[in-house]
């Protein structure tokens, strides 16, 4: 067969159709292993972050420097973590460009949707950040907050930065569009507290569906500028699952969301783009409606979940790519051996790979990959995942 | 079971908030004191509804509605319980452990138990191995549910462990992980007395913990 560029290798496997060779995603590259790819930032971000005046300034205006510093500074940290992947040469990479993030105070991050972050330090000079808690507990808060996202806003800068980027990398690899962190259920969660969100469902359905109408909204406005840019592939994370289980029945998934992913999905669709859900844990249960939305790629069948990658090939292989495959705990870790990494990814290709609808890559975000690692698992895509796929 | 006792354990189940508070005092109107209102209504349905998670058949938004219920009930309870009624099963730490941040398995875990009667001490996240070693000495807690979701802080389970066994607390206070990095063999592997793989299994394994440990 003859030799494809990764677009269309991309693109033929989420239409089950012949590909030179098993395509390779990765997964959303953290800013450690950026660096490693293209070498340290001259000044590390988290020591010029907690600089006495850096501290001062965002403490006393971080709202109202995240459009002139915070944002910018933000949209570059996160523009090196996409051109580390595709310097590595993966077929598919998920770029990272986030843009409903304000700053509060120095040490305090929110998503204009409503959660709070501790800003933190990776311990490799880069910042990152961990999730605190909701910021809207009441329905007086839901009124009162201040920040709720202008997806207009939004999708024009999404738009311009998609732009740039698939004209300078489009042909170098399958660009995965992502506008803003997080989907319906999973931005709700953060929102209202994942203890809390189901009581908010029951005793504030009003207000739970202007949150939706938010989510929804900025989904299909950051989609479309994304695919006007250029991109094929539009990716959305929600996390619907934890590792034994989704956090509710697929009967409440249904109603709660259901509609609101066929309108999202629809609108990717109807573009000509393909639509990729991630979402994390075991969603064993869930992948029947995730595919009745019409999602064409799915991502996570994380390993340390309950989920059975080789039975969800059996049973949905036909109907949907299945994305991942190759373990971050320990497979992609410093701990493996790099004969590990190339076993794992023969015995995923052998699987998953016949029928085709297979793109092979790490389970999850690359929390702690080395890029070494990550080098293993392409070569050894790129060698054993040839057609006919080798034995 | 009277039919006001059955009320109240089929809110728990089919997780009614809005009923609970009008059923609990219907029982108490009866002439149940509240600890048998516990015990015979609240305690059995929270009961069925850890069978119907294990089963498949309930969520984990299920268990937060259904862990809702309860707490208002307990709450209403406890506070007509006389001084010495009802005492709780024993104190219970909870802690994602040094480095880790993430706190909502966490705190899932710590609302089932305090449901379940237990005295629940969190401290939260990122909690330094020597605050969780002070907590048990002060409090005289004789189990610790450890939290961690990522790979790279299981030394921060094995560091707990260790200072507990230094501190000479180890022999009486048992230690159960959770959290999406951890398993039965890494539970093993780190020398603590259980794995939690959800919510129901904890209260579970806190339970199995009473009957061999003694609180101060």
């Amino acid at each position: 067969m003859e030799s494809m560029s990764p677009v269309e290798r991309v693109l033929r496997t989420f239409e089950g159709k012949p590909v030179d060779r098993v395509p390779c995603f990765c997964a959303m590259m953290e800013s450690r292993t950026a660096n490693e790819v293209l070498g340290r930032p001259l000044l590390p971000m988290d020591k010029l972050m907690d600089l006495p005046p850096a501290r001062f300034f965002l403490n006393k205006w971080g709202p109202a420097l995240t459009p002139v510093f915070v944002r910018p500074t933000l949209a570059s940290v996160l523009h090196r973590r996409n051109l580390g992947q595709i310097e590595m040469g993966f077929d598919a990479i998920w770029a990272y460009m986030d843009d409903t993030w304000i700053f509060l105070d120095a040490k305090t991050i929110a998503l204009t949707t409503g959660s709070i972050f501790n800003v933190i330090s990776d311990g490799y000079g880069n910042l990152t950040y961990m999730y605190r808690g909701p910021g809207i507990t009441t329905t007086e808060e839901f009124d009162a907050w201040p920040h709720w996202p202008d997806a207009d806003a939004v999708a024009q800068r999404v738009y311009r930065y998609y732009k740039k980027l698939i004209s300078r990398h489009g042909e170098k690899t399958c660009i995965f569009g992502y506008g803003f962190f997080g989907g319906l259920q999973e931005a709700m969660n953060w929102t209202f507290g994942i203890d809390r969100a189901p009581l908010w469902i029951r005793r504030h359905p009003a207000h739970v569906e202007r949150f939706l109408d938010i989510l929804e909204e900025i989904s299909i406005k950051t989609h479309t500028a994304m695919m006007d840019a250029g991109v094929r592939v539009v990716l959305q994370t929600d996390d619907f699952a934890y590792k034994t289980g989704p956090f509710m029945s697929p009967a409440m998934v249904e109603s709660v969301f259901g509609e609101r992913y066929r309108r999202i999905i629809r609108n990717v669709h109807g573009r000509g783009a393909k639509y990729v859900l991630h979402s994390c844990g075991d969603n064993t249960r869930l992948f029947d409606t995730f595919i009745g939305w019409g999602v064409d790629g799915l991502h996570a069948y994380e390993n340390t979940s309950n989920v059975d990658i080789y039975k969800e090939k059996k049973l949905h292989g036909d109907r949907v790519t299945i994305i991942g495959g190759v373990g971050i705990d320990y497979l992609l870790s410093e701990r493996s051996r790099d004969e590990e990494i190339v076993e794992k990814v023969k015995e995923l290709i052998a699987k998953l790979a016949p029928g085709g609808r297979f793109i092979l890559g790490p389970v999850h975000s690359e929390d702690g990959v080395p890029a070494h690692k990550l080098a293993v698992m392409i070569e050894a895509a790129r060698t054993y995942g040839a057609r006919p796929v080798s034995p | 079971m009277s039919d006001s006792l059955e009320a109240v354990r089929d809110a728990v189940v089919e997780m009614r908030d809005e009923e609970i508070s009008s059923l609990v005092l219907a029982c108490l109107d009866e002439g149940y004191s509240p600890v048998e209102v516990i015990e015979k209504a609240v305690a059995p349905g929270l009961e069925i509804v850890g069978h119907k998670f294990e089963n498949g058949d309930f969520f984990l938004a299920d268990l937060i509605l259904a862990g809702e219920v309860v707490t208002q009930a307990t709450g209403m309870l406890k506070e007509r319980m006389s001084p010495g009624e009802g005492a709780e099963k024993g104190k219970v730490i909870l802690a994602t452990v040094r480095g880790d941040v993430h706190d909502i398995g966490k705190r899932v875990v710590g609302m089932l138990l305090a449901a379940s009667g237990y005295e629940v001490i969190d401290l939260g996240i990122d909690v330094p191995a020597e605050k969780i070693v002070e907590t048990a000495r002060t409090t005289g807690a004789a189990m610790i549910g450890l939290s961690a979701l990522l790979t790279t802080m299981v030394g921060s389970i094995r560091e707990v462990v260790e200072r507990m066994t230094e501190a000479g607390l180890r022999e009486r206070v048992k230690i159960a992980i959770g959290g999406a990095c951890c398993s039965q063999s890494l539970a093993d592997e780190m020398g603590v007395d259980a794995y939690g793989e959800s919510a129901v299994a904890a209260v579970r394994i806190f339970d199995g913990f009473t009957g061999v440990v003694n609180t101060d």
